[in-house]
């Protein structure tokens, strides 16, 4: 009973913290995602559904595809640049195992947005690259340079889940899996792979959702053709100041987004169990 | 009560139960004050003397810095600075009551903040160098008799282009999408802006809300958006990276391209024939200041012509005021003065003006639908 009573002190600031700064907020957006503005581009609450009715309009699908393509990409290239990283790091990381997770971690002491500046100054037509390369290649205001910087930008959210796999995965398993004469390949396919599948899935799901609603990456990289539905919802909050309907966006694509999670989560722990066994 | 209140309640009928709470028992109230403070409030005199720090809202980067550090030195008091990245932005921190001793709203949001009750009046009497305004401001369109506030900078839109790149110039809007930019254009990422060039290029009013002429408007855009490299407002990084020729841009962000650039006598600003935007900023005093006093001492002390002259420079905006300010940027641009913003322009140039209500949203949904498109 004490240690329960502990345990519940112990929650209570985080607790109120998600009430206050979380619940709230979400709170305050469903509620106004019901209402309209004034003439000076004040939000009203009300109990409209003209919002919801504009959000659902076809105008706004080739958007949402082009996010969640761009995001599908984002999570692939992640995993085929992340996981040898972290493979590398926890099979043959040895002692520098922290320091190289550390270096991992490093690029994200810089906040994203700057990060992303970087990125023009690197591929600008008369940037670092094109120096380098006597070229005049035009990297930026494409979907490689958006899909690039959203790689770029959340590939430690795939390599850290993975590499926690990984590290938890008993080398024995390994080994059993060559003395029973698999190949590498063989042994990874049957034995690492499953084992880390969890891991991966945890990945999959913190790169997909930020960079489903992420806007920086296709505002400093895109193109007029690489508009994503975070920079929609964006214009209505900053730009049209129509925050009613900016709420009723986001509350569609987070709807959307939590209905393809649960099945998505829930088939992918179905397979990692029967894998498993 | 619904009958679902009599037997269980089960999670459905709690939902909708919760759904109508949320929705009905705030129905009318706003998110933030639509107005603040009484008409009375807007006139309550206050005293130009130092009454507490000064509680500085501005853009990033808008005033020279070392005039402030200049103005605390004189008045012995700290310039505690925040920034705004949006017009929108600043009027939701003064919706949520943020006490700021200073801002600089454009003019279009001047006149929404006066409408307000936002803006507390200023005594131009009381204001020493008031008298080197430009006769265009005395009376301005968004704030009558120039009661409440005393113009900051002024600002043209045209092209900007590197003249060592672009070739098929023709001195018109329709240039970004014709022009030999070599696949370099962009355009601005400001809905103003683009409904604008595109009413202007089709001989519509900047300000038209016909849905006829906004329709021939967004078919203009739609047409154009292939021709564009990238929708940009960070112009100053479009054009110094290379990656922009051609650009639609506001003429003090073409200053301070040249300013960072080995060639700026390339950097040239076209003034469109069918027509441009022209606008201004302005200094205002919020009406909830703590320090009123301290900000009428700051704005004269920013329109001193030695201080007005060394801003300009700095920013790279002209200010509207006679003698050092004017001529400190006439020689900024000596060798391009269509970079300037004459009396001329702004006799001639077009304003932007509020939109309200249908008119509003129907730029909204054409923007919207040029970005979708």
């Amino acid at each position: 009973m004490d240690e329960q009573r502990f345990a519940i002190g112990l929650l209570l600031p985080g607790a109120l913290w998600l009430l206050l700064l979380f619940a709230v907020p979400l709170g305050i957006l469903l509620a106004i995602s019901f209402g309209y503005t004034d003439d000076l581009g004040t939000a009203i609450y009300g109990t409209r559904l003209d919002n919801f009715e504009q959000a659902f309009d076809p105008v706004f699908l080739p958007v949402l595809l082009r996010s969640v393509g761009f995001a599908l990409a984002t999570v692939v290239l992640c995993v085929l640049i992340g996981y040898p990283v972290a493979y590398y790091i926890a099979v043959f990381g040895g002692r520098f195992k922290n320091v190289l997770i550390a270096l991992v971690v490093l690029p994200f002491f810089v906040n994203y947005l700057v990060r992303t500046y970087a990125w023009i100054a690197m591929l600008g037509d008369e940037g670092l690259v094109n120096g380098v390369l006597d070229r005049n290649v035009q990297f930026l205001n494409t979907p490689w340079a958006v899909i690039g910087g959203l790689v770029y930008g959340y590939l430690a959210f795939m390599i850290l889940p993975i590499y926690a796999a990984l590290d938890r995965m008993d080398p024995a398993l390994r080994e059993a899996g060559k003395d029973l004469y698999g190949g590498p390949w063989q042994t990874f396919r049957y034995v690492t792979w499953p084992h880390t599948l969890p891991g991966v899935l945890a990945g999959t799901v913190l790169v997909f959702l930020p960079a489903v609603g992420d806007f920086v990456a296709a505002q400093l990289l895109g193109g007029p053709d690489e508009y994503m539905v975070g920079n929609l919802i964006q214009q209505q909050f900053f730009a049209a100041e129509n925050w009613p309907f900016g709420a009723a966006l986001t509350t569609v694509m987070m709807a959307f987004l939590l209905i393809w999670m649960v099945l998505y989560l829930r088939a992918a722990a179905r397979e990692a169990r029967e894998a498993a066994a | 009560m619904s009958p679902g209140w009599e037997g269980r309640l089960d999670r459905r009928e709690l939902l909708r139960a919760a759904g109508l709470a949320l929705g009905t028992g705030l129905a009318g109230c706003a998110l933030g004050d639509t107005t603040r403070g009484s008409l009375e409030d807007t006139r309550k005199p206050f005293k130009k003397a130092v009454d507490g720090d000064l509680v500085y809202f501005n853009w990033a980067q808008y005033v020279d810095p070392e005039l402030l550090a200049g103005f605390e030195k004189r008045y012995g008091v700290k310039v505690r600075e925040s920034n705004f990245d949006s017009m929108p932005a600043m009027l939701a921190k003064l919706r949520a009551g943020i006490a700021y001793d200073v801002i600089f709203p454009s003019a279009e949001f001047t006149q929404r903040l006066i409408s307000g009750h936002f803006l507390r009046e200023i005594d131009h009497d009381k204001l020493k160098g008031s008298d080197t305004v430009y006769a265009e401001f005395a009376q301005p369109w968004y704030d009558e008799g120039s009661k409440h506030t005393i113009p900051y900078t002024m600002y043209a839109t045209g092209l900007g282009y590197r003249a060592d790149k672009v070739s098929g110039l023709t001195g018109s809007w329709r240039d970004l999408g014709n022009a030999d930019s070599g696949s370099r254009s962009f355009m601005l990422d400001d809905f103003q802006e683009g409904i604008g060039m595109a009413n202007l290029v089709n001989g519509h009013d900047l300000n038209t809300t016909d849905e006829g002429e906004l329709d021939e408007s967004l078919d203009y855009l739609v047409d154009l958006k292939p021709k564009l490299r990238g929708i940009t407002s960070d112009t100053v990084t479009s054009m110094t990276s290379g990656n922009a020729w051609l650009q639609q841009l506001w003429n003090g962000d073409l200053v301070n391209i040249r300013n960072q650039v080995d060639n700026p006598e390339d950097y040239k600003f076209q003034k469109c024939k069918e027509g441009i935007p022209v606008g201004n900023d302005t200094f205002a005093i919020p009406v909830n200041a703590n320090h009123p006093g301290t900000a009428l001492l700051f704005i004269e002390y920013m329109i001193e012509p030695e201080n007005a002259a060394r801003n300009v420079e700095w920013i790279g905006y002209p200010m509207p005021y006679q003698g050092g300010p004017t001529e400190a940027f006439e020689g900024l641009v000596a060798d391009d003065p269509s970079i300037n913003v004459t009396a001329k322009d702004l006799e001639n140039g077009h304003q932007f003006r509020n939109l309200r209500g249908e008119g509003r949203l129907a730029w909204d949904r054409a923007w919207t639908e040029f970005k979708v498109s």
